[in-house]
């Protein structure tokens, strides 16, 4: 990064936030250069967790890296499981079977509702209010019950195989799937009255933090910090894939480019979830879970091969090249925080540093996912 | 100044429709458990560590000792030895360690396993003081089981 | 191939690439593969960046070992495998390759690989730090994971690695 640009009679002094923080949720460090309360220079420092999930996916088959992608957004884990095995399954010519797809969307789906309200308990947290957190937490037990009960795991899923998902869901998780979706309608405008209303919030948030749709697409941020500035943007409508065409459900954006509007996003994210999952419930063909011509062992053709996929943060790429072996020759996986976060420095210059931790609770950063 | 005034009622209204909210959770049952001395049945999928399955009448490990979980594991996890024993037919198992501290639950064994010889474990009260606590011998855990 | 990506072939002939294929999207995630001589990353750069698009990713490849099918893998891939080093001196296998992932986030969607091939022994190019200020970070990702330099970048120091980190753990030759 560049030299503060400060004046040079102006005395200004190094704080360090992080690497234990709990605003940074992880091991983040934040090298921040202060004139008095407010930020001349950020500069995120990573690598903390660091533990080269590229090179492991060199050294292992293709099936074997599948445990890996829970790993890297341990909060949105089934997107990043989606992300790869569709990447694998297109490079392979695997077809998935209609069911596993409607299952797939399904469970991350669930998983994105999970993801964003641990986000709400946790930012609302940054900003000072212990009580929202315990509603989040309640609300997503209830998902992770429902996960376990199909995944076996609680967070870090492994589900989805080449060619379908490891196991069937059952009636007690569609019965209970839809008392949820009641039980989560009926508790939403509890979570509006207790915060998005609330007039502290409301101070902390408002045009504060501001994001620009330009700034956004200089650094490559997506997901709800890019839908927060003004652009509808979601992998799920610009590049249709699973059965996302045949559902019918809206992309939240707000153009107001604050920490609120990204807030916003997030929040009317989850009732779309909701509303996605109701219909894929509804529409949940019989059949098989498992491609039955999916071969045992995956061997695809020479070549590169992209995918992307909406994860709860923003866009999860994943470029594979394969060599014809049972093993990638490379793998690079894009993750959408690191891209968010790169424009830290940029967004928090001038911020006062209370409000910058909004900012960067309004990013919805997982540490484990930037530094990969 | 009519606006402050404004802000200032919609602001403190807006506090107390919070604390009403909370108020009202307040007056609802408990839902968290008193975990030690309470606990709430396991998903019926629940992943623990691994374990081998004996056969229903011998208590025998049903494992032939093929190898195959070894191969599909990503960690490294499994180490099994097994001997043919004089004049019987195929291998018998005689040692299957698993090393929990690698593990990552994949489920890439239970798999691979075209046997039905193992299955996860509902064990998830799992605390030891040492690595080497977690360095499972799952053949003796069977013996252990079946007796 | 919609508009958008007949706008962008039109801009990219009048560049000289080395390489323009349309690809099939629904076979390979993209449409558009284009390679271009080191010199032309940053042209490269500023026409998508003239056209709106978005910088998702860059990366690198390293084809040391691509010489030649690897040997099939025996049980227990983890540590100390081995990678078949021997390439016969084959030209691609003296080559690195930089990959930059464009997308755009407009409603149109046309995936734009530019990729670029520059010498093992001597990796260089221009950094495009300058059009995407993204691409910052992600090169400095690369040049830890694979030593490539990218002139003029502003700060090259380790991102993810620690910070007196002396090695480039995603070359070929580098063991575990
Ligand atoms: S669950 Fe996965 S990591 Fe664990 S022993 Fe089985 S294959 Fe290995
Ligand atoms: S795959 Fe099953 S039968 Fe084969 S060694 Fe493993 S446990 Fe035994």
């Amino acid at each position: 990064m560049n030299e503060p640009d400060c004046n040079p009679n102006q005395e200004t002094f190094v704080i360090n936030l992080g690497p234990q923080h709990p605003a940074t949720h992880g091991v983040l460090r934040v090298k921040l250069t202060m004139d008095g309360e407010y930020i001349v220079h950020a500069e995120p420092v990573l690598g903390y967790i660091h533990r080269m999930h590229e090179k492991m996916g060199e050294n292992r088959t293709w099936a074997q890296f599948l445990p890996n992608t829970a790993r890297l957004d341990y909060l949105g884990a089934l997107s990043y499981n989606h992300g790869y095995v569709q990447v694998v399954e297109r490079a392979a010519g695997i077809e998935v079977p209609e069911r596993a797809e409607y299952i797939r969307v399904i469970t991350v789906e669930l998983n994105r509702i999970a993801s964003h309200l641990l986000w709400y308990g946790a930012f609302v947290l940054d900003l000072g209010g212990f009580t929202p957190l315990l509603y989040a937490f309640d609300d997503r037990e209830h998902v992770l019950d429902l996960l376990e009960s199909v995944t076996g795991a609680r967070l870090t899923f492994c589900y989805f195989r080449f060619g379908g998902v490891y196991n069937d869901i059952d009636e007690p998780f569609i019965t209970g799937t839809r008392a949820f979706i009641k039980r989560l309608r009926s508790r939403l405008p509890d979570y509006h009255n207790l915060v998005t209303k609330n007039i502290i919030m409301i101070k902390r948030l408002k045009e504060v933090g501001p994001i620009s749709a330009e700034m956004c697409r200089r650094y490559g941020a997506t997901g709800p910090v890019l839908r927060g500035s003004g652009v509808c943007y979601d992998v799920r409508k610009n590049e249709p894939y699973s059965v996302y065409p045949e559902l019918d459900f809206d992309i939240p954006v707000y153009s107001e480019c604050d920490s609120m509007a990204r807030y916003m996003v997030r929040m009317d994210e989850i009732d779309q979830c909701l509303r996605i999952i109701e219909q894929a419930l509804d529409k949940l063909p019989d059949g098989p879970v498992m491609a039955e011509k999916a071969p045992k062992i995956i061997k695809p053709p020479v070549g590169d091969y992209y995918g992307a996929v909406e994860a709860a943060r923003g866009t999860f790429g994943i470029r594979v090249v394969s060599d014809g072996t049972n093993t990638p020759y490379r793998m690079k996986l894009r993750s959408p925080t690191f891209s968010n976060l790169s424009l830290f420095g940029e967004a928090s210059r001038g911020m006062l540093l209370a409000d910058a931790l909004a900012l960067m609770g309004s990013l919805d950063l997982v540490i484990p996912e930037i530094d990969r | 100044m009519s606006g402050y005034f404004c802000e200032l009622y919609s602001g403190t209204k807006s506090l107390f429709v919070g604390l009403g909210i909370t108020f009202r959770y307040m007056l609802k049952p408990v839902v968290t458990l008193q975990y030690p001395h309470e606990s709430l049945p396991m998903s019926a999928r629940f992943r623990g560590h691994i374990e081998l399955i004996g056969d229903e009448e011998t208590g025998a490990p049903k494992c032939v000792v093929c190898g195959m979980c070894q191969k599909g594991c990503p960690s490294n996890c499994i180490s099994l030895a097994g001997e043919k024993p004089e004049g019987g037919k195929g291998k018998v198992l005689t040692s299957y360690i698993l090393d929990f501290t690698k593990c990552s639950l994949c489920g890439q064994c239970v798999e691979s396993c075209k046997f039905g010889a193992i299955r996860f474990s509902k064990d998830y009260n799992l605390a030891g003081p040492r690595k080497e606590a977690y360095i499972f011998d799952l053949l003796k855990r069977l013996e252990e089981k079946g007796r | 191939m919609s508009m958008l990506c007949e706008t962008l072939k039109e801009d990219f002939l009048a560049l000289a690439p080395l390489a323009l294929v349309d690809t099939d999207y629904k076979a390979k995630g993209y449409q558009l593969d284009i390679t271009v001589a080191p010199a032309q990353v940053v042209e490269a750069a500023t026409i998508m960046n003239r056209r709106g698009y978005t910088l998702e990713a860059v990366t690198g490849v390293d084809w040391l070992a691509s010489a030649g099918p690897k040997p099939a893998k025996k049980a227990a891939p983890a540590e100390g495998e081995e990678e078949p080093v021997e390439a016969p001196g084959a030209p691609v296998a003296e080559q690195m390759e930089v990959v930059y992932d464009y997308t755009n986030t407009g409603q149109e969607l046309c995936r734009v690989v530019v990729r670029c091939r520059i010498p093992r022994a001597n990796p260089e190019l221009p950094t495009v730090s300058g059009v995407f200020s993204g691409a910052n970070w992600h090169e400095r990702e690369t040049h830890d994971f694979f030593g490539i330099r990218f002139l003029g970048h502003p700060d090259l120091s380790p991102l993810l690695l620690p910070e007196d980190a002396d090695f480039h753990p995603l070359l070929k030759d580098f063991r575990v």
